[in-house]
């Protein structure tokens, strides 16, 4: 009884800070765990007259239909194909512009660098993609320049052989830079004793890179790698979605927008819908623990916990 | 050039090699694959249509002109979306700051009961979410859908921007705190005279995330309203680029071209117009978020 008293008085005690903590709770439980508890939708037949929780249950009866669907099983590989592709474009290119910047001894030139390349980051996909089919398009001027070397053009967005490769290239321009200052922040950590050390020992600048700055940095690369790995089902809607057209549906349909078409392009059936979500957030939350297990095991650092 | 200005630091460290001239050429090549692409949509914003079909390859318009803006303000969507845009700023950044700031800093205090509880129940949400069809059918059922109100509380809290906040909150001496206490001030006294002003350096680089956040928003506003006059900036944007993009294609051949409303150049002004809000606070964002990366990436 004591204990329970003993509780109870330290929470009354502490009631300052459940009022700090309330509004941010009320919030995590509506507009996060509410979607969640929607998930359940996956295993009934709705409604929409008896809402989420009115709608009978029905099993895994979603579920047959789901996996029935060749459009649903060609997105899952697109999804997979499209994203594994960026994460080794996209994972290496900031490891490695970092490691460039940090070696520049001009601080000024280093600063210009630094600003360019991290100012596309925090511009939205409708603006990058716009940027991008003017600069790709058929009167942009790579179009102009290659017509007037070799009198042809080329469809760069509308040829689902070329699309792909322009995803990792409109990836790496638009977010390089941002991730790179995450590394030179990891970079600016390390003990500059570890470079006094390896003069000393008459390394060369290659030979510092490599040896000293590199392991250095490991952790924060295995961070990066557990956050792509997880990001691998659900990465690239906003880049895919913007930039795609009719021209490249084949090639482009990720998971993402096979949801956002059956559920908003047509007459939807949200418990279909839901069924694939809750497939996808499962996977998710599978890759993200799996590599997070994986990276401490690797002796590395998690994410969680 | 005063850019290639040395480095104090390096001054008698080490002679320039061989190795710095191909790093300068390589980074070089790197900053110019982003600028240009920007530096075209402005050149483009400011020619006219006939001039940009005639001249193969623009590099600067002969005769510049400001009719695409002039255009662009006259067909009057754009201001609509800023409208919309500016709303949605105005009232969602205070409701961000303040969800955010008051959970993170509650977090940040110790030995009540329920902290992990509370915690792990946050992070849990970053590892598993509902997704985009619950999120619909839910504001639907609270009756939101077609206001602004569905994308302005449907983004309250970015536990990623929370968990960074409580780490530096984190790191201020307890002692005054509790000097505070003993002066009888409560929690929320504590944070709003005490806390927030020592923390000025990370609640800028938040604010100023947020601000980049709901000015790019769109997804939730294409999803949550239909409405056109109460549609952001960004899905103006879209509908204006993007959307037209195939009847385009399909108009490039023949003389329609003239008579297509949304020529290039008016294309790139809506462009610009998106960009220039976040061009503007980007010198702002740069000097603060290294700190706050710095203190974000070292780990929760």
């Amino acid at each position: 009884m004591s204990s329970i008293r003993n509780l109870a008085k330290n929470i009354w005690k502490n009631r300052m800070i459940y009022s700090l903590l309330l509004p941010g709770l009320v919030w995590y439980i509506i507009f996060a765990y509410g979607p969640m508890g929607g998930l359940t939708l996956a295993f009934k037949t709705y409604k929409a007259s008896k809402g989420i929780w009115g709608s009978p249950w029905c099993g895994f009866e979603n579920y047959i239909y789901v996996f029935r669907d060749p459009s649903f099983l060609a997105s899952v590989w697109k999804t997979l194909y499209i994203n594994i592709g960026r994460v080794l474009a996209g994972f290496c290119a900031p490891i490695i512009l970092a490691l460039m910047i940090n070696e520049i001894q001009f601080h000024r030139f280093k600063r210009v660098v630094q600003t360019v390349a991290t100012f596309p980051q925090f511009l939205s996909w409708v603006v990058v993609s716009s940027v991008m089919i003017n600069f790709f398009g058929y009167n942009g001027p790579v179009n102009s320049l290659i017509a007037m070397l070799s009198g042809r053009t080329i469809n760069f967005l509308g040829n689902g052989k070329i699309f792909i490769p322009m995803l990792y290239i409109t990836e790496i321009w638009k977010t390089t830079g941002w991730y790179a200052i995450i590394y030179l922040a990891a970079i600016a950590g390390i003990n500059p004793e570890q470079y006094e050390a390896s003069k000393i020992d008459g390394a060369t600048r290659i030979q510092n890179i490599l040896y000293v700055t590199l392991p250095n940095i490991m952790p924060t690369i295995s961070i990066m790698l557990i956050l792509t790995i997880g990001n691998l089902m659900s990465a690239g809607f906003d880049q895919v979605f913007n930039l795609s057209n009719a021209a490249v549906r084949d090639v482009s349909e990720i998971l993402d927008m096979y949801i956002y078409r059956i559920t908003f392009q047509s007459a939807p059936d949200f418990s279909f819908s839901t069924a694939v979500s809750l497939f996808r957030a499962v996977i998710n939350m599978i890759l993200l623990l799996t590599a997070d297990r994986a990276a401490k095991l690797m002796g590395g650092e998690g994410l969680i916990g | 050039m005063l850019i290639f200005r040395k480095d104090k630091k390096y001054a008698n460290f080490n002679k320039i090699s061989m190795f710095d001239i191909v790093l300068i050429i390589i980074l070089t090549i790197v900053v110019l694959s982003i600028l240009i692409p920007f530096i075209n949509v402005f050149v483009i914003s400011f020619t006219s249509q006939q001039e940009y079909l005639q001249t193969p390859f623009l590099i600067f318009p002969k005769k510049p002109t400001l009719k695409n803006y002039y255009d662009l303000v006259k067909d009057g969507r754009v201001l609509i979306g800023y409208r919309t845009t500016l709303i949605i700023l105005l009232i969602g950044l205070p409701i961000n700051l303040l969800l955010t700031t008051s959970f993170s800093y509650g977090l940040s205090r110790k030995g009540f009961p329920g902290r992990k509880f509370i915690f792990y129940l946050v992070l849990f949400t970053m590892i598993f979410n509902g997704g985009v069809i619950p999120m619909y059918i839910l504001i639907k059922e609270l009756k939101l859908t077609n206001t602004i109100w569905s994308v302005i509380l449907a983004y309250g809290i970015n536990t990623f921007y929370m968990i960074v906040m409580r780490n530096y909150f984190s790191t201020l001496p307890e002692a005054l705190i509790e000097s505070a206490k003993l002066d009888g001030a409560g929690e929320w006294k504590i944070l709003f005279r005490i806390i927030l002003p020592l923390s000025m350096p990370i609640i800028a680089t938040i604010t100023l995330f947020y601000s980049v956040d709901r000015w790019n928003e769109w997804y939730y506003s294409m999803i949550f309203i239909r409405d056109a006059n109460l549609q952001p900036l960004q899905l103006i944007l879209r509908s204006i680029v993007i959307d037209s993009q195939v009847r385009a294609h399909a108009a490039s051949s023949g003389a329609i071209l003239e008579e297509f409303k949304f020529t290039n150049g008016l294309k790139m002004c809506a462009v610009v117009f998106t960009m220039l809000p976040v061009m503007c606070i980007f010198p702002f964002l740069q000097k603060h978020f290294v700190k706050g990366v710095l203190i974000g990436a070292i780990k929760s």
